[in-house]
């Protein structure tokens, strides 16, 4: 056999990955790198005009009051729906892990096909949901007269939060899912036969076990929902915006690339912050409930 | 807030238990409605027969299942998408299953690094990824088109190969080879008849997996895709957006149909709680 083929079959060597690892370099290390770069040269028709470096752009994007407020609008619509998908995941893995036979699959079910299903598909379910006069919503609560006039649910901060949290729901659920079903459940037991009743042994016992898996999903959920701008443009509406939807925006519909590269950028960096806090505060928390326990 | 009684034994069916259980049961029966409803909604709302969407569906009608096969701008579009699927799953398998042999079985220096390199896209949204290939193209005089898109998906959808590849070949045990080979296997034998099929589930779902993600995809396609033959995420996109035709509902039901299908499929030869793990990717 040609000893190249066997290197591969047998592992071992590196070069197996050379061709993952070139294509990376080329198409996505290089990209970034000239995404990075745009912002802080002039841009003419995609060509860099006088190769200058400045720091004018990054300035007067940092120096504007409305960036400020859309990347405080993109923060805490991603917060809100973070927490309230981690409060509604949580019972879902846990009554995953309590149950067996067709119940397991029929969550699983409800867990995976909507990964399976375009992003897009689902928001515009929810565009049906919430939409206008004739939405599920309004006419619903309209029948039951709960209400007498339509409320108004799209074109708010709301609508987005509701929609983000639904379809970066399973994001959630599946580590707390692998979790939760494959822990040890002597300690509950013990916990139990110790007097402790079921809701004391949820929060000492099982939740402090799954800490790791609870961060894990909240980075993953946050980054998600801080950089989606398709959600807050269809639900949020036309004059809605956050910091994503202006990198799109800038980028596609303006045509300012060196203000879509510096907001591209400053969108990532903050978001890596941001999820580096939430990892940094999981395993600090974990250390320590490991400490107490 | 969980211990009313102090501490030592507390009674096991105290009140904070039902109440805590009846809460629990309730958000995870709402959550499950939340996941599956707008899905659902989505189906019925197709059926419409008015011009309007309204729920429930006034009628009865297939009506804009036809306005869909006979409309020529969506079906081209679904024929973009299907080739430039096809061509991120075969690019992302090329690349990916030899990398995570590589950072699974490999002995050299570095292989954390390598490991973190390789699934270093996935910290990328995928906006981001769209606009770094879109500038590059545009600096190296390389317009936005197909090829493009084809790229920049593969980028993205790389990390879901070589995860759930090296979930599966972490599992296999390296015995079964050593097996084969004592007993005369030679490498090639030990490969294609031992680890392949073992590994044939995994290869499936992460073909499945990146094909469904690149035909779905649209944060990368809005940057990156041909301005004549777009995919079909980037046409519903603009039609969404513009329109709210029952058309869009009939699509969405579609492939809603079409994703049950495949989860069947993945469902009955992989196992669906061995997919979760490794797909959790945007």
């Amino acid at each position: 056999m040609h000893p190249v083929v066997r290197r591969v079959l047998h592992g071992g060597g590196f070069w197996p990955a050379l061709p993952a690892v070139a294509f990376l370099v080329v198409f996505l290390v290089l990209p970034m790198l000239t995404l990075l770069a745009f912002g802080f040269v002039t841009i003419e028709r995609g060509r860099i005009v006088g190769d200058t470096f400045t720091l004018q752009h990054l300035h007067s994007a940092l120096g504007d009051q409305l960036i400020w407020r859309l990347a405080w609008r993109s923060f805490y619509v991603a917060v809100i729906s973070t927490v309230l998908a981690l409060v509604l995941a949580y019972p879902v893995a846990y009554l995953f892990s309590q149950t067996s036979g067709i119940w397991r699959t029929l969550i699983l079910i409800a867990v995976i096909s909507p990964l399976l299903t375009s992003a897009l598909v689902r928001t515009y379910a929810w565009l049906v949901i919430l939409g206008g006069r004739r939405g599920l919503l309004n006419q619903t609560l309209l029948q039951l007269g709960l209400i007498d006039q339509p409320l108004r649910l799209l074109n708010t901060d709301w609508a987005v939060i509701i929609g983000m949290t639904q379809i970066h729901l399973p994001f959630m659920i599946l580590p707390l899912l692998a979790v939760l079903s494959g822990r040890d459940r002597r300690l509950e037991e013990a916990a139990r036969n110790l007097g402790a009743g079921r809701v004391r042994t949820f929060f000492t016992v099982v939740v402090p076990m799954s800490v790791p898996a609870i961060f894990a999903g909240l980075a993953l959920v946050f980054a998600v929902s801080y950089t989606n701008f398709i959600v807050p443009q269809l639900l949020g509406g036309g004059s809605y915006s956050t910091l994503a939807v202006q990198v799109y925006e800038q980028t596609v519909v303006v045509l300012d690339w060196t203000r879509g590269a510096v907001l591209a950028t400053i969108l990532l960096t903050s978001c890596f912050v941001f999820v580096y806090l939430i990892v940094a505060g999981g395993s600090r928390l974990s250390r320590w409930s490991e400490i107490r326990t | 807030m969980t211990n009313g009684s102090g501490p030592g034994p507390a009674p096991s069916t105290h009140w904070v238990d039902a109440v805590g259980a009846a809460v629990f049961a309730l958000v995870a029966g709402f959550a499950l409605l939340l996941l599956v409803a707008p899905s659902l909604i989505v189906i019925a709302v197709s059926f419409e027969p008015r011009a309007y969407i309204s729920f429930p569906p006034s009628g009865f009608s297939l009506k804009w299942y036809w306005a869909v096969f006979e409309n020529r701008q969506l079906t081209d579009s679904v024929q973009v998408s299907l080739m430039v699927a096809l061509w991120v799953s075969l690019l992302c398998m090329a690349l990916g299953v030899p990398a995570a042999f590589a950072s699974i079985r490999g002995t050299f220096p570095a292989k954390a690094g390598l490991n973190a390199f390789l699934l270093a896209p996935q910290m990328m949204p995928g906006m981001v990824i769209g606009i770094a290939t879109l500038f590059f193209g545009a600096y190296i005089a390389f317009r936005a088109s197909n090829t493009m898109l084809v790229l920049a998906l593969s980028v993205f959808c790389l990390p879901f190969v070589i995860r759930i590849t090296m979930a599966r070949l972490a599992d296999l045990d390296p015995r079964l080879d050593e097996a084969s080979a004592n007993l005369g296997a030679g490498k090639l034998e030990t490969f294609v008849r031992v680890t392949l099929p073992q590994l044939g589930p995994a290869l499936l779902a992460a073909g499945a997996f990146t094909f469904i993600e690149a035909f779905d995809n649209v944060t990368v396609a809005l940057f990156t895709s041909d301005v004549r033959g777009r995919p079909l995420p980037v046409e519903l996109y603009y039609l969404v957006q513009n329109d709210s035709t029952p058309a869009i509902a009939a699509v969405s039901a579609i492939e809603i149909g079409l994703s049950c299908l495949v989860m069947l499929v993945l469902g009955r030869t992989v196992g669906l709680e061995r997919l979760g793990g490794p797909a959790t990717k945007t």
